[in-house]
């Protein structure tokens, strides 16, 4: 090739190397791009940002840690912050391939909660062998259920889903609170929290239950990092084969293309809303079986107001809705979840900042600022081998309230 | 049966309407916002952060300050600011306008609480307290009739303005040439822009407009109703009003209407001593109705037909 084509420039397909560094561009760009700004809002509230990333890069990885913290102890916390955060992006990301914005991952999650504690409390003398299965069942199918309210309400009545998860959430988070304050799983002597689930309903964690196991210099019982990550790394590759692998998965995508050219392609637009949304639903209601099961072993008010659901948003974006970058994504939040309350302990800076940090990584991912800025510069605009709408924020451009995200952008 | 008669006692009494409306006021500001936002075209489900901004605004605004009104003000202007995030992010960089309205929303969040923390050093669970309040105002003469008196010339002076500000909005968007192009922009921008209209202005506008009401919705429920700022105060207020925004299918009497039964639970809500219903399964209520409403028991509720589409200047 080459030959006479001065014209027409030759472009060779670029080598595996340079497509994945053009593929993770956009995501670390936003990254950076929050760290940065982040950096200012901090020094202009006359702190020193570099305290503030030193206290997060402690608390994310373990390491700069100021006040000799325990490296392996933060890694764990990192991932047990991941986890729910991978399946709850999963169950974002996959109703985004149908054109669907669950935003509801947050009430499916709780919903998770409240059943997998009501089958974890009531059923607790059962053996594990059933006891385990059942909460983890019982909490992945509130969530489809909860999820599947608005499915359905789309499919029948194209009340847009984000409205409708919106009120989900808020429905659940004060169902949570009664049932909690007051109601059925309150345990007299108690408030704001159930009852613990029973021993037998609990995921174990990696390392053995017995604090005079020493490891890394801690008890082992410190170390919280449980097998739910199994199960969510499963869930990853479950959302994966689904998508690419089953028939479902072709009328999914085919869903979030194009509406008209699915319906002609023999789709059911209405079965495909709704099985979508039960899926997705499963998943974060999954989510929070397995952080009843394997982390908190019970409910208590830190659900009012927990964030997981929210997060997942960014999550699933950040990680252009594949499988690995999603799991890559629920690290790096988890990280800086974990990062958070080091910060707040070692440089006095609010844990609040992480959230801050998250908003910008959503305000770049979405409206591509770091491309706006390569294009900018001067002679780069010919170079580029992709046209701007190739970029993965503009996945995120709806073509109307109800229409679904630009598919071939997404998965770029 | 007590319970029944109970709550009918309960809705005779003066002082329960008197906060119901004083309650629909905050969140009818917002959904007002939200109306004029979505009626440009642009989707808003911000407001939630907006009046987050402008509650912690007007109380940090207060105390330095020492004046309710300016308080209010630089509230409007914190809104604003929010609201012109959005409106940059949305417009300008057409990016999706649900993922920017969960930034801000989630942005407002932390910043706030960020700068609780940088600015009184306080923790994560903070309370700011102020003194000078937006005043309460009985209307001499009118207060004075019994029961209408109570109910409607006896409140804060935020529930005025918003009531002025509803009737202001419908006759803007209805009965103006404004309203009118600003009604266009969200139905058919192409045509708009033929005709002359600058769409980008328009919607600009709209969406700052929206954050000056959330904002000052903020300010009326922190130095107003309040007078304190504690870490996610508006408590899912925001949302509340997006949901009166739709249950009122877009209109800002429609809007209104829901704010009052919204309002009326959570009236209800607060006397709860003697409703033997549990507070939190009342409080979910709005939540549910409002999914009645989109499920098209109440008739069909529909946005208008370019809410949620970034417009392209010649594009198409």
């Amino acid at each position: 090739m080459g030959t006479g084509a001065v014209v027409a420039r030759p472009r060779r397909r670029l080598p595996v190397i340079g497509r994945l560094v053009r593929g993770l561009a956009a995501p670390l760009g936003s990254v950076l791009f929050a760290f940065v700004v982040g950096g200012a809002i901090v020094f202009a509230t006359g702190a020193n940002p570099l305290d503030a990333y030193q206290g997060l890069l402690c608390g994310g990885v373990g390491l700069a840690c100021a006040q000799g913290e325990n490296s392996a102890l933060q890694i764990s916390n990192s991932i047990v912050y991941a986890i729910p955060l991978i399946m709850c992006g999963v169950s974002v990301a996959l109703p985004f391939r149908a054109g669907l914005f669950n935003i509801g991952a947050e009430g499916q999650l709780l919903a998770g909660t409240m059943a997998a504690t009501a089958v974890g409390v009531h059923f607790a003398e059962w053996p594990t062998v059933v006891l385990l299965p059942a909460v983890l069942i019982s909490g992945a199918v509130a969530g489809a259920l909860w999820a599947g309210i608005a499915g359905v309400l789309k499919a029948t009545t194209g009340a847009h889903e984000v409205v409708t998860t919106i009120m989900l959430n808020y429905a659940a988070q004060w169902l949570l609170r009664y049932l909690i304050i007051g109601g059925p799983l309150q345990p007299p002597g108690e408030f704001s929290a159930s009852a613990p689930i029973g021993s037998n309903a609990r995921l174990p964690t990696f390392l053995p239950n017995d604090s005079a196991v020493i490891v890394f210099g801690l008890p082992a019982t410190v170390y919280r990092v449980h097998t739910g990550l199994i199960i969510a790394i499963v869930a990853a590759a479950v959302f994966a084969v689904l998508l690419w692998r089953t028939s479902l998965g072709y009328e999914i995508r085919a869903l979030g293309q194009s509406q008209k050219a699915a319906r002609y392609a023999g789709v059911s637009m209405r079965r495909t809303i709704i099985v979508t949304m039960l899926i997705a639903g499963a998943f974060s209601g999954l989510a929070g079986a397995v952080q009843i099961a394997g982390v908190d072993h019970g409910m208590t008010d830190k659900y009012f107001s927990d964030t997981t659901g929210f997060d997942a948003i960014a999550v699933a974006l950040l990680g252009l809705g594949s499988a690995l970058g999603i799991v890559l994504a629920a690290v790096l939040f988890g990280a800086l979840h974990s990062g958070g309350a080091v910060m707040q302990s070692d440089a006095g800076i609010s844990s609040n900042l992480v959230l801050v940090l998250q908003a910008l990584i959503l305000f770049s991912i979405a409206a591509n600022f770091l491309g706006a800025i390569v294009r900018q510069i001067p002679g780069v605009r010919g170079r580029r081998s992709a046209p701007p709408s190739g970029a993965p924020a503009t996945a995120l451009v709806t073509e109307s309230a109800t229409a679904p995200p630009d598919e071939s952008a997404v998965s770029t | 049966m007590t319970a029944l008669s109970d709550i009918l006692h309960l809705l005779i009494t003066a002082s329960l309407w008197q906060s119901v409306l004083a309650l629909s006021a905050l969140l009818l500001l917002p959904a007002l916002g939200g109306v004029i936002s979505e009626r440009s075209g642009v989707v808003n489900i911000a407001m939630e952060g907006m009046m987050l901004t402008g509650a912690f605004f007007a109380v940090y605004a207060d105390l330095h300050l020492h004046n309710p009104w300016l308080a209010a003000l630089v509230a409007m202007f914190a809104g604003g600011l929010m609201a012109l995030i959005h409106a940059v992010v949305s417009i300008r960089f057409r990016a999706d306008q649900i993922v920017s309205g969960i930034a801000i929303n989630i942005f407002a969040a932390g910043l706030t609480v960020f700068l609780v923390n940088r600015v009184y050093g306080l923790q994560d669970v903070g309370h700011i307290n102020t003194s000078e309040s937006l005043p309460n105002i009985a209307l001499p003469g009118l207060s004075s009739i019994p029961f209408v008196g109570q109910v409607f010339f006896d409140q804060n002076v935020i529930v005025y303005v918003a009531l002025i500000l509803l009737v202001l909005t419908h006759i803007v968007l209805f009965r103006t040439r404004l309203g009118l192009r600003i009604r266009a922009v969200g139905e058919h921008p192409q045509a708009a822009d033929t005709a002359g209209v600058n769409v980008f202005r328009l919607r600009y506008g709209a969406v700052i407009t929206s954050g000056i009401l959330s904002g000052l919705a903020g300010a009326y429920l922190a130095i107003g109703i309040s007078n304190t700022f504690v870490p996610n105060m508006t408590d899912g207020r925001g949302y509340i009003a997006l949901a009166a925004m739709i249950f009122g299918k877009w209109t800002p009497f429609g809007a209104f209407v829901a704010c009052l039964i919204f309002g009326l639970g959570e009236a209800i809500y607060y006397n709860n001593s003697i409703i033997h219903a549990s507070p939190y399964l009342l409080s979910a209520l709005p939540y549910l109705l409002t999914l009645i409403v989109l499920a098209g028991v109440v008739g069909r509720s529909s946005p208008p037909a370019a809410d949620g589409i970034p417009y392209v200047a010649g594009g198409e």
